[in-house]
């Protein structure tokens, strides 16, 4: 039994080089095969189609960002396609239906939580179940529990900390007190 | 964009082939079954001899790609440009063209030097899958034999074009007449967006918008028949009559609110809130309220109420054993389809799917993307283990989602938020996702995944005779801008090919860029066959909204 020497390791890595190389071989004829049955059964989908839309997709990403392209303003201040301007803050005046008074529309929602007893410190007062607060998000978040089925990656779920106000506005920019 | 046909297209034989065909018919065929080996992974190959690795019969090689010969079942290697001994083989055997690839059990012809096919062939494959699959817990349910022959049943389309545009136009007596029908901002109430955005989606999907407006759920009558007082689809049929009556000033859907805060007990407060957990909290109340009113359950136990027949579609969900194959497959329904981001990692196992890599080369995600990520097989982790009834123990197991029934408006969720185990928070991802205007759903269907998992074998599968198009319109998505606490979302409609941003109460026309490189969240796609998004001219007709000009719509969306 020779102790290993240089002609022997190279001998050996030649070996396994080979081995190497033939398994690729082997691998890159299998994904060929695959592709072609896929390709001659008409099973691929309409790759040009798929690349006209990266195509179209980059192209409206770039006209978008462009800044000389006066794109979109903030659409709270522009006239809409009826001729018509709106105030930032809904200004309709409507009767409350659960109390009777007059309420500005865009300050319904604040009101109506009070009103009907559902506000922040209405909830801070009564007991809660567990399930409930797991329920409950915190503002604005994309998050969804209802998760139709259940896959491995869980459902992302945003435990809400504490339900204070800070940072809770309108994009407008009009930071609203509930 | 082409209707693709969810099955295959059987391509033509070589002349070799066919001559093959001619005169040995199914005999080569049935004898090299006995040679094919399945490993628990679903890889067929031929092994001619158990305890001896095949040999090529004139050089005894082994390197390269080996073929067995159909006629003699002698092996020849092919080692191009080199040597082709598969060649030789072909050319001095008189009718020994046709071989087969070992490494893959394909047909191959010696003289074209190609990969061949024969449905008949497959056929062969197929049938040892079958028989050598422990039974799933349904049977044979996923894999039995059937005709080839598919039934096409025409879907009863809710309502044809004629009948759609007389019924949308006959509520316009004050419109501004150059714009669509049912354009109309809606107040925020304070912080409402999140409503207002699929308010817009839901005023205009064809179904339900077609079902509202045709009187199905008259909130006149409801009112008197019901004792409740509470009814949800009531307030929505009074938001879809106040959105078409052509009045263009901004409608406050203050009514609604009220009432589905009366509904929704958990979701009642003046906060931001999740669009999706809205959409979904509506569809809800939708079914409670119709499930009570009407023997709503037909006999295949699909619920009928409105919100199911429109959105509710069917996913497939199989669980693979990697040790023995089993299979076990469980189907649940789902009003929509929550998708991952297709981040850039490159996945090894996607290599023949070209469009992801090229998606991946220009750093975009795509909702194709999504989707395959979606429908991808994908091994669950060593903490959940499947019980596997064949080997009665838990093993690792590979798990892959497809759909088993379209539903008529497919609404994607695009989930856009991540969670840091580690930081123990979760962020907004902001990533662009592109996504078509027309999509082809064929690719995601159970049996185009189900025969991919047997090598795309020309064999009719379980679902092949599908009664619903695959193609697919979108006609509105909702956008989300902002940070996860706080935000903004904003829907883009599309109608007669132009599409509108409603931004609360306002309406603006904008380019198709626009939405393109919007953020989207919520993409809502109507199949094709129910969209009108070629150009009508809608005149109006002076008819009464319950007159007898109406056809009366049974048993449609």
């Amino acid at each position: 039994m020779s102790l290993p020497n240089d002609d022997n390791l190279s001998s050996h890595s030649q070996l396994s080089s080979h081995i190497f190389s033939d398994l690729l071989d082997s691998i890159i004829v299998d994904v060929a095969s695959e592709c072609h049955r896929i390709a001659r059964l008409g099973l691929d989908r309409n790759l040009e189609e798929e690349e006209e839309e990266l195509r179209l997709s980059a192209q409206a990403r770039a006209r978008v960002a462009d800044p000389s392209n006066s794109g979109e303003t903030n659409s709270k201040y522009v006239v809409d396609i009826f001729g018509q301007n709106h105030p930032p803050v809904a200004s309709e005046v409507f009767e409350c239906m659960n109390c009777g008074r007059s309420i500005m529309a865009g300050r319904f929602a604040p009101h109506l939580e009070k009103c009907m007893g559902k506000g922040r410190k209405a909830r801070l007062k009564a007991t809660r179940s567990s399930t409930a607060a797991q329920n409950r998000y915190s503002r604005g978040s994309p998050v969804s529990a209802y998760s139709p089925y259940s896959t491995s990656t869980s459902v992302n779920r945003l435990s809400n900390g504490t339900p204070s106000v800070a940072g809770e506005e309108y994009s407008n920019g009009t930071l609203e007190e509930p | 964009m082409s209707s693709r046909n969810p099955s295959y297209t059987s391509p033509n034989p070589c002349k070799h082939l066919a001559d093959y065909k001619l005169k040995h018919g199914l005999n080569g065929y049935n004898l090299i079954q006995n040679y094919i080996k399945i490993s628990p992974h679903g890889r067929t190959m031929i092994h001619k001899c158990k305890s001896e690795t095949p040999i090529c019969s004139f050089c005894s090689g082994y390197k390269g790609r080996l073929y067995i010969c159909l006629i003699c079942s002698s092996v020849s290697c092919c080692l191009s440009p080199d040597s082709n001994h598969a060649l030789f083989h072909a050319q001095s055997q008189d009718g020994h063209e046709i071989a087969v690839d070992m490494e893959r059990a394909e047909l191959y012809c010696c003289i074209c030097c190609d990969q061949v096919y024969d449905p008949d062939f497959d056929k062969a494959v197929m049938c040892k899958h079958i028989l050598r699959l422990p039974r799933t817990e349904n049977g044979f349910v996923g894999y039995c034999l059937r005709s080839s022959k598919r039934k096409r049943l025409s879907f009863g389309v809710d309502l044809n074009s004629k009948d759609a545009k007389r019924l949308v136009s006959m509520r316009d007596h004050r419109s501004k007449s150059c714009f669509p029908l049912g354009l109309r901002g809606l107040n925020n109430l304070g912080n409402t967006c999140f409503m207002n955005s699929v308010l817009q989606a839901l005023l205009h999907a064809p179904p339900l918008r077609n079902y509202f407006l045709s009187d199905h759920h008259n909130h006149e009558t409801c009112r008197k028949r019901s004792s409740e007082r509470l009814c949800l689809p009531c307030d929505i049929d009074v938001i879809f009559s106040a959105v078409f009556s052509g009045d263009r000033n901004p409608y406050s859907p203050a009514q609604f609110l009220y009432s589905w805060w009366q509904h929704s007990e958990d979701l009642a407060c003046y906060e931001q809130q999740d669009a999706h957990e809205f959409f979904i909290s509506i569809l809800d109340r939708i079914h409670e309220k119709e499930g009570k009113a009407r023997n709503t359950i037909k006999e295949n136990g699909d619920c009928q109420c409105i919100a199911h027949r429109v959105f509710s579609g069917m996913l497939r969900s199989d669980v693979t054993c990697m040790t023995c194959g089993f299979t076990s497959t469980t189907y649940d329904p789902c009003v929509d389809i929550s998708l991952d981001l297709n981040t850039n990692t490159p996945s090894s196992t996607n290599l023949a799917n070209k469009s992801i890599k090229l998606a991946e080369n220009t750093g975009t995600t795509t909702l194709a993307g999504c989707l395959d990520l979606f429908t991808r097989p994908e091994k669950l982790g060593s903490d959940q283990k499947f019980f596997c009834q064949n080997c009665q123990e838990r093993q690792d197991s590979l798990k892959q989602m497809s759909i088993r029934r379209l539903p008529s408006v497919l609404c994607l969720h695009v989930k856009r938020f991540e969670h840091s185990p580690i930081k123990k928070m979760s962020r907004k991802i902001d990533r662009h996702l592109q996504f078509p205007f027309s999509l082809d759903m064929s690719p995601y269907l159970s049996s185009s995944i189900v025969r991919k998992r047997f090598g795309n074998r020309i064999f009719a599968f379980e679902g092949d005779e599908s009664d619903i198009s695959t193609d697919f319109e979108v006609f509105a998505v909702v956008t989300h801008s902002g940070m996860l606490e706080s935000g903004h979302y904003v829907t883009y409609l599309r109608l007669k090919n132009q599409w509108y941003k409603c931004d609360d109460a306002w309406i603006t026309e904008v380019d198709k860029e626009v939405v393109r490189a919007s953020q989207s969240y919520l993409i809502y796609y109507v199949q094709k066959v129910l969209s009108h998004q070629v150009s009508e001219d809608l005149s109006c007709v002076p008819v009464s909204p319950r007159g007898d000009a109406f056809v009366p719509i049974a048993g449609c969306c």
